[in-house]
């Protein structure tokens, strides 16, 4: 059949099914964004019964979840740990590639397979470590938990980043009497925005949804993050689901609005090491 | 001080807080889950019971039940890989438009697995969307409840697991794709060769790299990400159906309060983990 037809519109009926298979796929990949409106657009009764539009779940939504909250502490989590992560993972990453000492190649590979290391399989001691600190009462244990969490990979896509850096311009600046802290701070923070913006982006998007963490080191329920608080409503199964929704949504922008402003930062990251 | 000397000490200085961010949050724990091991520890107070914990917990049906989920799990992983090489595959050949869907095949990447098991349970409910769809299809007296069953709910953890992964795997297969030399392909097909030979020959082998990368990630992942979708979607059942590894580890640890078990369990992922973590260096090597 397909023979018998010209090649130009062999090529165009191609394209039709090119182009269907991928408003397929893009259909399924916006569903859960499509469910999450819909269903926030219902009272529990019109969920319940299946049609009905209402605006209910948005407007109590602040007694049904503590939101504003939640929201605030995410931040607050999300850009101490980041900070920590940058302020601590920069300048190693600066120094196992530009300043290496005795024994810092191997100090580097043992850093970087700690990226290996999921943190449930260090939950126990790691809880009970972090407790004794006295740290699970406010924010700080999560923070540090996030930050030792992050720090391997961030000193290794800093240190990879910075290996193309010429040893000529840390050794001017030396000349130039601005010394190590000063080639860091003027010289190669300038450089390294790219590689800040990486991480920063994909530790935001970790950070902001994760649940672990946040469930287990933050122990006041008046200081949980968001992703925390939908979890926990969601497995007591007594919170009404339009509510539910609503509250993901809003715990959902953020994420979708760092993502799709740097996209191309977190492709660089994932794919950190393998495309050079 | 000669320049060497004091290039080298900047080193240590800068490297040291990382170097004590991870030893003390990563490193130290990994050495007391070992001590812990081998004692009975409510988090409090510790006593040495030698190797008695290890037989005991390689007598626990629950390690077993949940070393057999994950092992089950392990199926899925094939379809999270082939299924986004065909979407990268769809987005690569660049039709009107191509930008738009991949930003939105990428946005459900950006949201939290929490919220992705809400949706999944919505799906998957008594009332969700696969039942609609169903009936839809002429089959009204069918009515599926996968995530009540224990047969069923570890399939609907799976599915949920592949979709989660789709968006981070045709990323990266994309971006394996964009490096593939286009006058390559062009020379085959003047040689006469088809889509099929093409992709074959030239384009598979090609994303190797990319391929084994996106195989590892979603491994670990499978090991150590699913935490957020069993707690939302299943809490672990109905019984232990969905309970793996790390849930296990959170189970017996914060629900049983057996903390020496559960560090325990948590070696036993280590293991697993590190086993990967192997494999994937010497793949990389064999590469180089």
């Amino acid at each position: 059949m397909t023979t018998l037809m010209p090649p130009k519109r062999q090529r165009k009926i191609g394209r039709w099914i090119l182009f269907g298979s991928m408003m397929v796929v893009a259909v399924i990949m916006l569903y859960p964004f499509w469910i999450m409106i819909i269903t926030s657009l219902k009272s529990e009764s019109q969920f319940l019964s299946g049609g009905g539009f209402s605006w209910l779940s948005w407007s109590t939504l602040t007694s049904v979840i503590p939101i504003g909250q939640e929201v605030l502490s995410s931040t607050i989590v999300c850009s101490s740990s980041i900070l920590i992560i940058l302020c601590v993972g920069l300048p190693a990453g600066f120094a196992f590639s530009k300043l290496r000492f005795r024994m810092s190649t191997v100090v580097f590979l043992v850093i970087v397979s700690a990226m290996m290391v999921p943190l449930q399989a260090i939950l126990m001691p790691e809880f009970v470590n972090v407790t004794k600190l006295g740290l699970t009462g406010g924010y700080f244990g999560a923070i540090l938990v996030y930050a030792a969490l992050g720090t391997p990979f961030s000193v290794f896509l800093f240190s990879t980043y910075f290996r193309g850096v010429p040893d000529e311009l840390i050794e001017a600046g030396i000349v130039d009497g601005l010394g190590y802290f000063g080639v860091t701070w003027r010289l190669i923070v300038p450089i390294a925005v790219p590689a800040i913006a990486t991480v920063t982006v994909l530790q935001f998007i970790q950070i902001w949804d994760d649940l672990l963490v946040g469930l287990l080191f933050i122990q006041n329920t008046s200081e949980r993050p968001i992703t925390v608080g939908l979890a926990v409503l969601s497995a007591g199964r007594t919170t009404s689901i339009p509510a539910l929704m609503a509250g993901s949504i809003v715990s959902a922008v953020p994420a979708m609005v760092v993502y799709l402003g740097f996209q191309r930062y977190l492709v660089k990251g994932l794919t950190m090491g393998i495309d050079r | 001080m000669t320049l060497k000397r004091r290039r080298q000490l900047a080193g240590v200085v800068f490297a040291l807080p990382a170097i004590a961010l991870v030893v003390g949050f990563i490193g130290i724990p990994i050495g007391q889950a070992i001590y812990y091991s081998f004692t009975q520890w409510n988090g409090l107070t510790s006593t040495w019971i030698g190797t008695s914990t290890w037989t005991q917990a390689f007598h626990n049906t629950n390690l077993w039940t949940a070393l057999r989920n994950n092992g089950l799990l392990l199926l899925s992983v094939p379809f999270a890989l082939a299924i986004p090489l065909c979407i990268a595959v769809l987005l690569h050949q660049r039709v009107a438009g191509w930008r738009i869907f991949r930003s939105i095949y990428f946005l459900p990447t950006a949201i939290s697995w929490v919220v992705l098991g809400l949706v999944a349970e919505r799906f998957f409910a008594y009332q969700g969307t696969l039942n609609s769809i169903i009936h839809a299809l002429g089959f009204s007296h069918v009515s599926t409840n996968m995530l009540g069953y224990e047969s069923e709910a570890l399939i609907a953890l799976g599915i949920t697991f592949v979709f989660t992964m789709i968006g981070t795997n045709t990323m990266l297969f994309l971006t394996g794709l964009a490096t593939l030399d286009p006058s390559l392909e062009e020379a085959a097909r003047i040689d006469g060769a088809g889509r099929w030979r093409i992709f074959r020959s030239i384009t598979l082998p090609h994303l190797r790299r990319f391929i084994q990368l996106a195989f590892v990630m979603t491994v670990i992942a499978l090991f150590s990400a699913l935490f957020s979708l069993i707690f939302v979607m299943t809490g672990g059942g109905p019984g232990y159906a969905t309970t793996t590894m790390e849930f296990l580890i959170y189970e017996t640890g914060f629900n049983q309060g057996d903390f020496g078990t559960a560090a325990l369990y948590g070696l036993i992922l280590f293991v697993i983990t590190g086993i990967v973590g192997v494999v994937q260096l010497r793949l990389i090597g064999s590469n180089e």
